[in-house]
């Protein structure tokens, strides 16, 4: 059975032809003895078939029967014969009426069309078959051509069509001469209707099928009022108004109103106009220059303003929304397999407190994006977005129009002559044309990816590096923790708004492989002073939980000491759990604060040793992973040479390369995720780092248990 | 010994089973082939109450082979123990059957619309009755359908259905038949090749007639044939072709 014969719930509904069920009536009204058409009969050779009516007698009577013109007469008759139930005798493929001697007769009813029952591919096929045994293959074309496809799709059921077509027409043999001839007329009418020649369209074609049945009730009448009330209106005066200005505003900018310059490509095969406006012009044309003053929107939509609003942002530092604002746009249109670590990659870069972007978003909307992450889709962060967006329209957008930026670009921006072709010129133009082509889509999807990379490669600004550079330029002029402290204290609250980050950044510290730290005493105070390298982003900072738990067979060692028990007490609470949330890291820190503020006096001399050494461990935390093989291969046992080290350190001013080498010690396992790497925090730190790590790392190794 | 004729004999009663039912199909064929052509009838002026009780005896009697047919295919498929060959050969019965069954049910759903379209009921209703041309009735027809002969015909004689009842019983049936076995219907291949009918050999006592007036016809200039024979150069050849068709060469020449 074909499908159709099962219950199919994809139904789809064929919109109702209503007037078929109206032409017939008035077919049976024609074909009424009395009052409908005259009709004659039909002489052939042998035989003579009655009913046949002529065209204009067709016309005639509709003409009279709705009192209209002849010409609409004939169009009604048109129809009538288009959709079958009228057919022509002579030049039976043109289904028109002719208003002339031509005959026609009335369909019988069997081969009415109807939408019930559309005209299936198996009858089509049978009736093929049976022509094709009466005249022996002379078919047409096009039927030739539907055959063979029939017999390829309907190869199952191909035996079936022909026994059915030598039956039928056997059975047809039963009949008399004159309705023999009139049978076969009938259906080739039939089929002329409901699959046209090639060139001709079926009047039954309807289109596409509807997606509800026309049949059922509608119960939805409430629904639709109710809809229809929480529709918002406007009022005309206010649509028109705003029809108004969008017109006024965008006059000269539409190609149909204005003419483009320097000439429009369509009409002078001269492609300057495209070439000045691509997407990454260097410079733009004054004209889309002015487009981006119209509307934040337009400024945004075109690469090139988006650009040059990027340029902008990046001299304001304030380029995280813009950032913001595309990754949410890539999020919302990309890949849906991708889209999870994206919706993580954001939060950790632009959402989470002491992220490195972070953006200024009110706590409400964090709220409800935080909460949706938990299972991130598509359209989590539109809220933020959006938020962001109008952020950026209001504030950032006046301050561009008036910025030197803008001003530059404005200036820059060309105007370029109309072209004025001669009619020459303009034939060169069009044989010039089919000769050269313009840039491949490859390359230019290439270039695209190219930029875009670059983009990203050129580094996102990093506010926090900023000042993380700025914090520590002043640490290593103070060298002494108190002022560390005080320094801290300063620059904390110069970071007011940052509060956030150096709260997190003392959690990094604690969430670090504490038990190592534990050894050092000071920890809290130089830990304290460190916060500000300890800028880690939020990646580096939620992986490094993780490290917690790895120093366990370290801190084994490190328990049988004395001084680190001391020091382990205090953050005993931190090591509890291996993988702290983040509010719990919040916690720790509050309480290490105290803690740190209890140690402070008691180990000054140790502690500044230590500091150093918590220092190199920090930065080596921030370095992370290239780090990792180096600690790897140092065994934990200290070489003789490092406890002369100590006293030294305990001397000397605080000085960057100090830390480093000791900071190789701690090889500790930490299983730090490539992410902590997507920072390029302390840039400088490392190119001064890298070259010492390898050198100075075995010789300089302090055993922390055995100070 | 007594096991191998026994096994024989198997063999041979499956083999009738199977003889049987592709038997069984082709009268169901020949059976709507006939009513077909007799639902053709229907609300043209040839219409009368004598059609439809013809229509009736031709349903039922496609009833009753379509019912014994479909008992035996499905013993065959579901029980009978057969062979890779035969089983290919009953599933193309099968197919066949079912796709028989589908043709008449249109037929049948059609036949209903158009009786309660042109209900014969009152004399005014033959007014409604198209003038179609169609002067004869299908006891032709009907007689041939008459004459269908199968083994159980006689046999297992039950009261059919009306025709609603009997459309809507089709579905039923067609249902229980692709859940009772099941028969992929790609598996099964035509056994005959596409254009067979050029070798056929059919009686043409009179197609000689029909070609000399289509010939005739279309020497009047256009007018009515019987087949398309729109070409100019097909109509000489498609006349040529019959050697019985005296006037046809002549006109072609003529054409």
């Amino acid at each position: 059975m074909t499908i159709r014969n099962i219950n199919d719930h994809g139904q789809r509904y064929r919109p109702r032809m209503a007037c078929l069920k109206k032409v017939e009536a008035l077919v049976v009204e024609m074909q009424d003895p009395k009052n409908g058409v005259k009709s004659q009969t039909q002489r052939l050779v042998i035989t003579t078939i009655p009913h046949a009516i002529t065209g204009e007698d067709i016309v005639a009577w509709i003409a009279n029967c709705f009192k209209v013109n002849s010409e609409e007469a004939q169009a009604i008759g048109t129809m009538m014969v288009a959709f079958g139930y009228i057919y022509p005798l002579q030049d039976h493929k043109r289904l028109i009426i002719k208003p002339d001697a031509s005959l026609y007769r009335f369909q019988t009813p069997y081969f009415w069309p109807t939408q019930q029952w559309p005209a299936e591919d198996t009858d089509y096929a049978i009736y093929l078959a049976k022509r094709n045994i009466r005249k022996k293959g002379m078919l047409e074309l096009h039927e030739q051509e539907h055959y063979n496809s029939l017999h390829k799709w309907m190869n199952h059921k191909w035996d079936f069509i022909v026994m059915q077509a030598k039956e039928q027409y056997r059975a047809g043999k039963e009949r008399k001469k004159p309705d023999r001839v009139v049978f076969d007329c009938q259906e080739r009418a039939y089929w002329v209707v409901h699959r046209p020649p090639p060139g001709t369209v079926s009047a039954m074609d309807y289109g596409i099928d509807r997606l509800i049945d026309p049949n059922i009730e509608e119960v939805t009448e409430i629904i639709y009022t109710q809809q229809s009330i929480m529709r918002s209106r406007v009022k005309s005066s206010v649509s028109l108004g705003a029809i108004v200005k969008y017109m006024t505003t965008y006059k000269s900018h539409d190609p149909f109103l204005a003419p483009c310059l320097p000439s429009n490509p369509w009409l002078t095969d001269d492609v300057t106009y495209w070439d000045l406006n691509m997407p990454n012009v260097e410079i733009p044309t004054k004209m889309r220059v002015e487009r981006w003053t119209f509307g934040f929107g337009e400024l945004l939509s075109d690469p090139r303003g988006r650009a040059d609003f990027r340029l902008f942002l990046k001299k304001e530092f304030s380029g995280e929304n813009l950032a913001f604002w595309e990754t949410c746009e890539d999020l919302k249109w990309g890949a849906a397999a991708t889209m999870k670590e994206k919706a993580q990659q954001i939060y950790k870069t632009f959402l989470a407190p002491g992220a490195p972007r972070w953006i200024n978003i009110d706590g409400k909307t964090m709220e409800i994006t935080v909460k949706g992450l938990v299972h991130p889709h598509r359209y989590v962060l539109d809220a933020a977005q959006t938020h962001i967006y109008m952020l950026m329209k209001k504030d950032s957008f006046g301050r561009y129009m008036k910025s030197p930026v803008f001003k530059e670009t404005q200036k820059k921006a060309i105007n370029p002559e109309a072209h004025r072709f001669s009619e020459a010129q303009l034939e060169q133009n069009a044989r010039k044309r089919t000769r050269k082509a313009s840039l491949s889509p490859l390359i230019v999807r290439q270039q695209e990816e190219e930029a875009k990379a670059r983009l990203a490669a050129s580094g996102p600004v990093d506010i926090t590096q900023v000042m993380s550079k700025l914090d520590r330029r002043n640490m290593l002029k103070e060298g002494e923790k108190k002022e560390l402290e005080k320094k801290e204290d300063t620059v904390g609250q110069r970071k007011g708004s940052r509060g956030q980050r150096r709260r997190n950044t003392r959690l990094c510290k604690f969430t670090a492989p504490v038990p190592h730290l534990a050894v050092y005493t000071g920890i809290c105070e130089s830990q304290q002073s460190n916060t500000r390298e300890l800028l880690p982003p939020s990646p580096g900072f939620i992986t490094l939980p993780n490290s917690a738990a790895c120093p366990s067979p370290i801190s084994v060692a490190i328990h049988s000491t004395p001084a680190s028990e001391r020091k382990f007490e205090c953050h005993g609470g931190s090591t509890s759990a291996p993988f702290p949330s983040i509010a719990e890291s919040a916690e720790l820190s509050v309480e290490s604060n105290s803690s740190m503020g209890t140690r402070a006096p008691e180990d000054p001399q140790p502690s500044a040793p230590r500091s150093r050494v918590t220092l190199s461990l920090s930065r080596f935390l921030r370095r992370g992973c290239s780090s990792s093989s180096v600690f790897a291969s140092l065994s934990p046992k200290c070489p003789p040479a490092t406890g002369s080290r100590v006293q030294p350190l305990g001397h000397e001013p605080l000085s960057q390369p100090q830390p480093k080498r000791i900071a190789n010690f701690f090889q500790i396992k930490v299983d730090i995720p490539p992410e902590c790497r997507i920072y390029p925090i302390d840039s400088e730190d490392e190119e001064e780092e890298c070259p010492n790590a390898g050198t100075g790392a075995v010789k300089e190794i302090i055993c922390p248990w055995e100070t | 010994m007594n096991r191998w004729r026994k096994s024989v004999g198997e063999i041979q009663a499956r083999r009738r089973q199977v003889i049987e039912c592709e038997r069984g199909q082709a009268a169901l064929c020949k059976v709507t082939a006939c009513y077909k052509q007799l639902a053709s009838f229907l609300g043209s002026s040839s219409d009368c109450s004598r059609l439809r009780e013809e229509l009736e005896e031709t349903r039922t009697m496609a009833y009753t082979i379509s019912k014994g047919v479909q008992k035996r295919l499905t013993t065959l498929l579901t029980e009978g123990e057969l062979g890779q060959e035969e089983r290919e050969e009953v599933e193309r019965v099968w197919v066949l059957f079912i796709s028989g069954l589908e043709m008449f049910q249109q037929d049948l759903r059609k036949a209903a619309a158009l009786q309660d379209l042109f209900p014969l009921t009152q004399r005014r209703d033959r007014r409604a009755l198209l003038n179609t041309g169609c002067a004869g009735g299908g006891s032709g027809v009907a007689a041939r359908a008459a004459s269908v002969q199968t083994p159980w015909i006689r046999v297992e004689e039950e009261p059919g259905p009306d025709l609603r009842t009997h459309a809507l019983q089709l579905d039923g049936m067609a249902q229980e038949m692709l859940q009772k076995v099941n028969v992929p219907f790609w598996s099964v291949e035509a056994t005959q090749e596409a254009w067979p009918e050029d070798t056929e050999i059919e009686p043409e006592d009179d197609d000689g007639e029909e070609e000399e007036e289509a010939a005739a016809v279309a020497a009047m200039g256009d007018a009515l044939e019987v087949e398309v024979v729109s070409p100019e150069q097909d109509r000489g050849r498609g006349c040529c072709r019959n050697k019985r068709c005296r006037l046809g060469w002549v006109l072609c020449l003529l054409n």
